[in-house]
């Protein structure tokens, strides 16, 4: 087993009185990758998330966290190294926003001082002013800066692996994109290993560095973005993907438009970010000519032309 | 009534602040037993859906048991006062506090517990600092429930001893004090508003000053119990008497003649205690050393079989003398004086005025004289019905009235003649007189006390101090003291006192 696998399911299935919700997956997820499984409702993606810190316990086959058996570690250990952020958020309504945070904390019983030190310092990059929301109550909070909170949740105690099972499905979509960047920018600077679970595939394109796709229990293909738009495995994967609203640059590159560069050649000039408007490829693109985005390709004028054609065609085919 | 109600405040204090005191206790223990005990068991069971429900149902059953069956129940087992009675209360208190932490334990949001459980955390640590917080609004409404409820249902602790308000609503209702009835039934209810709104302000607490609190309480209460506990080992002799006052002030007096020729001996007094069979049954238990009864009551109440009417006071002391012995062992000492039996009461004025002394004399009178007879009376053997056939007694009109109204109807001259006690302190109060039974066809009710044999075995000198009241005390005697105590709410030890010293059974002093 190489060290930069995290998770491994082996030959996995879980039944529900005879019903099969998960069948026979298996699965890797890499060290330190933001994994999104993605699929329609009743296609087992939450009960295979949640057999990962046990929440849901497999009928058959072995799931492996961090080189253990997980049936083999301690269910309070297993569960305490593993952050967790839930689709109902969850926040306990007894406690300020504050005693939220550094619950996962004061339950590996570590001390408050340095406790409420961390959860200030996240309140804060999160955009939650401590000396302002850390001692209110979660009611006083809309839907949007409690999950902000929820998601610090997941993370104080500086796990290797966070949960995250349809995070954001309850949000407004203004709310949802500051969160899915907050969870892109968490993840560069924390290096963690996220497992996410959505419905929706735009968000999945969006945060998958691997994506997942699952139906009837079954796990049908798993790849990059630009794998499963590229090349679906069958029917499902393609009608699912084509729900995408990809943003245009990082479409662009995914189809395989632009060339790829070496980190030499780029030099430090600043990268256009992979999630940028075709508006802002094109205003670029007035004033140089050619644009380096995120990933290190090179994109000319002529890419956005290309790129244009290319769907209008799509377009005619449909 | 208003200045009935002030006076009785203020020369009853003492009396009223006890009783509140004993409400108060026994209605803050049982809550707190059941508090613990229904607590647990739903967090014992909130996770074990099916026991849970099923436990729910046992206990709504258990609250459907009346609770005079219970204390009935009860008896038998472990005795009268506090102990049972805490216990009735707590299994009344049980199902609320029981259902509502029930419910607001399995009414805790799933996601909740669902990462409660993700973040690791340990059985405890989820109880204590997640799921309890959670449905302490739920628990505390229960406990509130209880409270009321116990404080109301606490009145019945009386009738088994306990003591409590409910004794003021007793006595209020045997001797017609509709002030003392009020004052008991009102604090009663204002102890209920008041342990409502304390409980709504400890609930506004945070968590660990609440809990404080309730600590405190519960170890003052504890306390508290421990203290009676330990009070009540160290008093020798246990005296009780029926409700009213003429068996407090009897007790009264025993107790100042026991101590007088003993000062040693300690004697633990507990008026108002129960009816008949409630302290025949505390006599036969050994949960008290004495009591005074009536030769009328053992003859026709405690005697197991029937024994025909006597009308010799003397044949019938003998004969119940003889039935409290051969059926329990207990001993009867001599008997006093009075008699308090049913008797036919006039106004004074009017019975001088026709000249009427006996039953025999209203007799001659009786086709235009009316009466106003009490439910009992009027229909039991030894009453009306007998007395027609023994003295051809036919009235012109009888009337069956409560006991209150037809003190009333005499006093206004809507009837002439009624029946009563014969140390009734309305007598004196309304200037009444009662004809002589000169056929002697009520049977007599002469009072002494009844003894555990155990006693008289430990301590011989007993029998000797409580038979100075032997052939003592005359009926208008015994009127006039009932009227001290009732009207004139004296103490009925400072009465006792007062008597003893006067026909020097005890030294004057203290």
């Amino acid at each position: 087993m190489s060290d930069t696998e995290i998770i491994q399911f082996h030959q996995v299935s879980k039944f529900y009185q005879q019903r099969p919700v998960v069948q026979d997956l298996n699965l890797t997820v890499k060290m330190g990758e933001l994994f999104v499984l993605v699929g329609p409702s009743g296609s087992g993606k939450t009960t295979t998330l949640k057999m990962i810190n046990r929440l849901v316990e497999p009928s058959q086959g072995n799931i492996r966290v961090a080189g253990k058996d997980n049936q083999l570690q301690a269910l309070t250990q297993l569960r305490q190294s593993i952050g967790y952020v839930l689709q109902e958020i969850a926040l306990f309504p007894n406690m300020t926003i504050g005693e939220n945070v550094m619950l996962p904390l004061q339950a590996a019983h570590r001390d408050n001082a340095t406790s409420r030190q961390q959860a200030e310092r996240l309140l804060n990059q999160v955009g939650l002013s401590a000396s302002e929301y850390f001692d209110r109550k979660p009611a006083d909070l809309s839907g949007g800066e409690q999950q902000r909170v929820g998601i610090i949740r997941g993370l104080i105690a500086r796990p290797q692996i966070v949960l995250m099972d349809e995070p954001f499905s309850a949000l407004d979509p203004l709310s949802r994109r500051q969160l899915q960047d907050l969870v892109l920018t968490l993840h560069q600077e924390y290096k963690m290993t996220i497992v996410f679970v959505t419905h929706d595939m735009t968000e999945a394109v969006r945060l998958g560095q691997r994506i997942g796709i699952m139906q009837n229990g079954h796990l049908l293909q798993v790849g990059s973005p630009s794998d499963l738009l590229m090349q679906p495995a069958n029917e499902f994967v393609r009608d699912f993907m084509a729900q995408a609203q990809v943003p245009a640059v990082k479409a662009m590159v995914m189809a395989g438009f632009g060339q790829a560069v070496g980190a030499d050649q780029v030099g430090h000039q600043p990268q256009l970010p992979i999630s940028a408007s075709l508006a802002t490829l094109a205003s670029k693109l007035q004033q140089q000519t050619q644009v380096v985005v995120e990933g290190n390709r090179v994109l000319t004028q002529a890419d956005v032309m290309a790129f244009l054609a290319s769907q209008e065609e799509d377009r005619h085919v449909d | 009534m208003w200045t009935n109600l002030m006076n009785m405040l203020q020369t009853r204090q003492a009396e009223i602040w006890a009783a509140l005191q004993e409400h108060i206790f026994l209605s803050l223990l049982s809550v707190v037993i059941a508090t613990v005990l229904a607590l647990s068991l739903a967090i014992a069971l909130f996770g074990h859906r099916r026991l849970g429900n099923a436990v729910l149902q046992l206990a709504g059953i258990i609250q459907t048991i009346p609770s005079l069956a219970v204390l009935g129940v009860l008896i038998p087992l472990v005795g009268i006062g506090t102990v049972p009675a805490t216990i009735a209360l707590v299994l009344y208190a049980l199902m609320p506090i029981y259902q509502n932490a029930y419910a607001g334990l399995i009414g805790i949001d799933p996601s909740l517990d669902e990462a409660a459980d993700a973040f690791g955390l340990t059985y405890w640590f989820k109880l204590i600092h997640i799921q309890l917080p959670l449905a302490m609004p739920a628990i505390l409404s229960g406990i509130r429930i209880a409270m009321v409820m116990v404080i109301g249902t606490a009145t019945l602790a009386a009738l088994i001893g306990a003591g409590g308000l409910g004794t003021l609503i007793l006595l209020g209702i045997q001797t017609n004090n509709n002030a003392q009835l009020l004052i008991g039934a009102v604090l009663a209810a204002l102890l209920a508003l008041v342990f409502s709104w304390g409980l709504n302000g400890l609930a506004k607490l945070p968590l660990k000053q609440g809990l404080l609190v309730l600590l405190v309480l519960t170890g003052g209460i504890l306390g508290y119990a421990g203290w009676q506990t330990v009070q009540a080992r160290s008093e020798k002799i246990v005296i009780a008497g029926k409700l009213g006052s003429e068996p407090e002030i009897l007790i009264n007096m025993y107790k100042e003649l026991i101590e007088q020729d003993q000062p040693q001996l300690k004697v633990q007094l507990k008026p108002n205690f129960g009816g008949t069979t409630f302290l025949y049954k505390a006599l036969q238990r050994g949960d008290i050393d004495l009591y005074p009864e009536f030769t009328g009551t053992i003859l026709q109440t405690i005697s197991h079989k029937k024994v025909p009417v006597n009308h010799d006071p003397k044949q019938a002391y003998q004969k119940a003398k003889q039935i409290v012995a051969r059926q329990d062992g207990f001993i009867y000492l001599k008997p006093m004086r009075y008699q308090n039996g049913y008797a036919l009461a006039m106004k004074d004025e009017v019975a001088k005025h026709q000249h009427l002394q006996t039953v025999s004399d209203l007799v001659q009178q009786a086709h235009h004289e009316s009466a106003a007879f009490d439910p009992d009376f009027y229909q039991s053997a030894d009453g009306y019905p007998g007395l027609k056939k023994a003295y051809g007694l036919n009235l012109m009109a009888v009337n069956m009235m409560e006991p209150s109204l037809k003190y009333d109807a005499l006093r206004q001259g809507q009837v002439d003649v009624i029946d009563a006690y014969t140390t009734d302190p309305q007598l004196k109060v309304d200037h009444l007189v009662a004809l002589k039974d000169d056929r002697h066809f009520f049977p007599p009710y002469q009072g002494a006390p009844l003894v555990r044999p155990e006693l008289l075995a430990k301590y011989p000198r007993v029998e000797a101090s409580l038979n100075r009241l032997a052939n003592r005390i005359t009926t208008a005697e015994m009127i006039d003291m009932n009227y001290q105590v009732t009207v004139q709410h004296r103490k009925p030890a400072q009465v006792a006192h007062a008597y003893l010293v006067q026909h020097h059974l005890v030294k004057a002093g203290d």
